[in-house]
């Protein structure tokens, strides 16, 4: 009995603990194009052209994240996204997938190391010897290589994370292009999904 | 005792737990239909991106730069002519492919020589094997080709793939030359392999 009043508590706490993360909101602009041009198809007859690859610009997507205005329902002040972002720090992993993208082909993403904007660009906490987090900055996943995003609905995969609020992400992309895939200009839908963590 | 069993089993579900917990952080791959947004202080946001996919049709022979003729060692890359015929026939020759069709278009394989042939000589090219390598239909014709001017088909519709690369791969081409009065074969004379519509 008393094992599972331990671990009921434990559950407990772990949802109170995330429900204190404050709500934000991802902000994802940019016109992204991926054109092959013939220098990218491969030059050997009998291979599969997705032994070649071509890229976008290294900024086709942009990502910004910020914490959301606050409302104190007791004095009803509001604090804003530049306050909000200045007193509550966190981690945030940003996961991609894609949506009917083209069969036969394999899209990848990544960003650089560090990058971004800090926002606000300086706060007390960058100044504190043993920041709980760690520093506000950018992680990249594998390295800050190329990561194939899945093409499916329900799954996908961590690209970065950073520290605090974030703007001007970068986001290049690369696609492999089997020579089954079709010819011609395929749209589809990439999908950023951040989730925040106290830890 | 009680208690001490009663330990144990704490300590095997506080491991367990942990373990679970531990497993979830190292995964890098999310369930995204299920994921509460609210709860984790996240969002979800999604663009449009477009990629332009170019056509592609190349096809050679492997061996490449091989010396088959007294003429010297020819250039057999895609676009090229694809054979010198006269010192000795080459009897292991794989016709390697990769295509990607225009709107849908099957395409096909051509075969033609650059120049005629005295009258009493005739050159033949018969697909006598096909590879298991790549991914591709394999659509060759059944029986030889006399080679001409005109173009020939000697592979008839296929569709998007490719053969894989080198020996074994795509179509193996046999050779056949008929010369009953051993006559001098023309210099430069070469056959031509075309992918395309």
């Amino acid at each position: 009995m008393k094992i599972y009043v331990f671990t009921l508590l434990l559950v407990l706490l772990a949802t109170i603990s995330r429900a204190q993360i404050l709500p934000g909101t991802l902000n994802v602009t940019g016109a992204s194009n991926i054109t092959q041009s013939i220098n990218d198809l491969i030059q050997e007859a009998g291979v599969d052209d997705n032994e070649s690859s071509f890229e976008s610009n290294f900024d086709a997507n942009i990502v910004s994240f910020i914490l959301d205005p606050l409302l104190n329902p007791l004095t009803l002040d509001i604090t804003d996204s530049e306050q909000a972002c200045t007193l509550n720090i966190f981690r945030y992993s940003v996961y991609m997938h894609t949506l009917n993208a083209p069969q036969n082909l394999i899209i990848e993403a990544k960003t650089s190391l560090n990058s971004g904007v800090r926002y606000p660009f300086s706060i007390p906490y960058d100044n504190t010897v043993d920041p709980i987090l760690g520093p506000r900055d950018l992680y990249t996943q594998n390295g800050g290589q190329y990561i194939p995003i899945p093409n499916d609905p329900s799954v996908a995969i961590k690209v970065f994370e950073f520290i605090g609020c974030r703007t001007d992400i970068p986001i290049q992309f690369r696609a492999k292009a089997s020579s089954l895939a079709i010819s011609g200009t395929g749209n589809f839908q990439v999908v950023y999904t951040i989730l925040g963590s106290l830890f | 005792m009680k208690s001490v069993i009663k330990m144990k089993k704490i300590k095997l579900v506080l491991v367990g737990m942990f373990a679970v917990l531990t497993t979830v952080r190292a995964q890098d791959v999310l369930d995204v239909s299920g994921i509460n947004l609210l709860l984790f202080g996240g969002d979800q946001k999604s663009i449009s991106l477009t990629v332009d996919i170019q056509p592609l049709a190349i096809v050679d022979f492997e061996p490449e730069g091989q010396l088959i003729s007294g003429s010297g060692e020819t250039t057999v890359e895609a676009g090229m002519p694809a054979t010198t015929l006269g010192g000795g026939l080459p009897d292991n020759l794989w016709l390697n492919f990769t295509h990607r069709a225009i709107n849908y278009q099957p395409a096909r394989i051509y075969v033609s020589a650059n120049m005629p042939l005295p009258d009493n000589i005739i050159v033949r090219a018969e697909i006598i094997e096909t590879g298991i390598g790549g991914d591709f239909t394999a659509n060759p014709r059944v029986g030889h080709v006399d080679l001409s001017q005109s173009e020939q088909i000697i592979v008839y519709d296929f569709g998007n793939g490719y053969t894989g690369d080198g020996l074994g791969n795509g179509y193996r081409i046999n050779y056949t030359v008929l010369n009953p009065n051993n006559e001098p074969f023309p210099t430069g004379y070469q056959s031509i392999y075309r992918i395309g519509n």
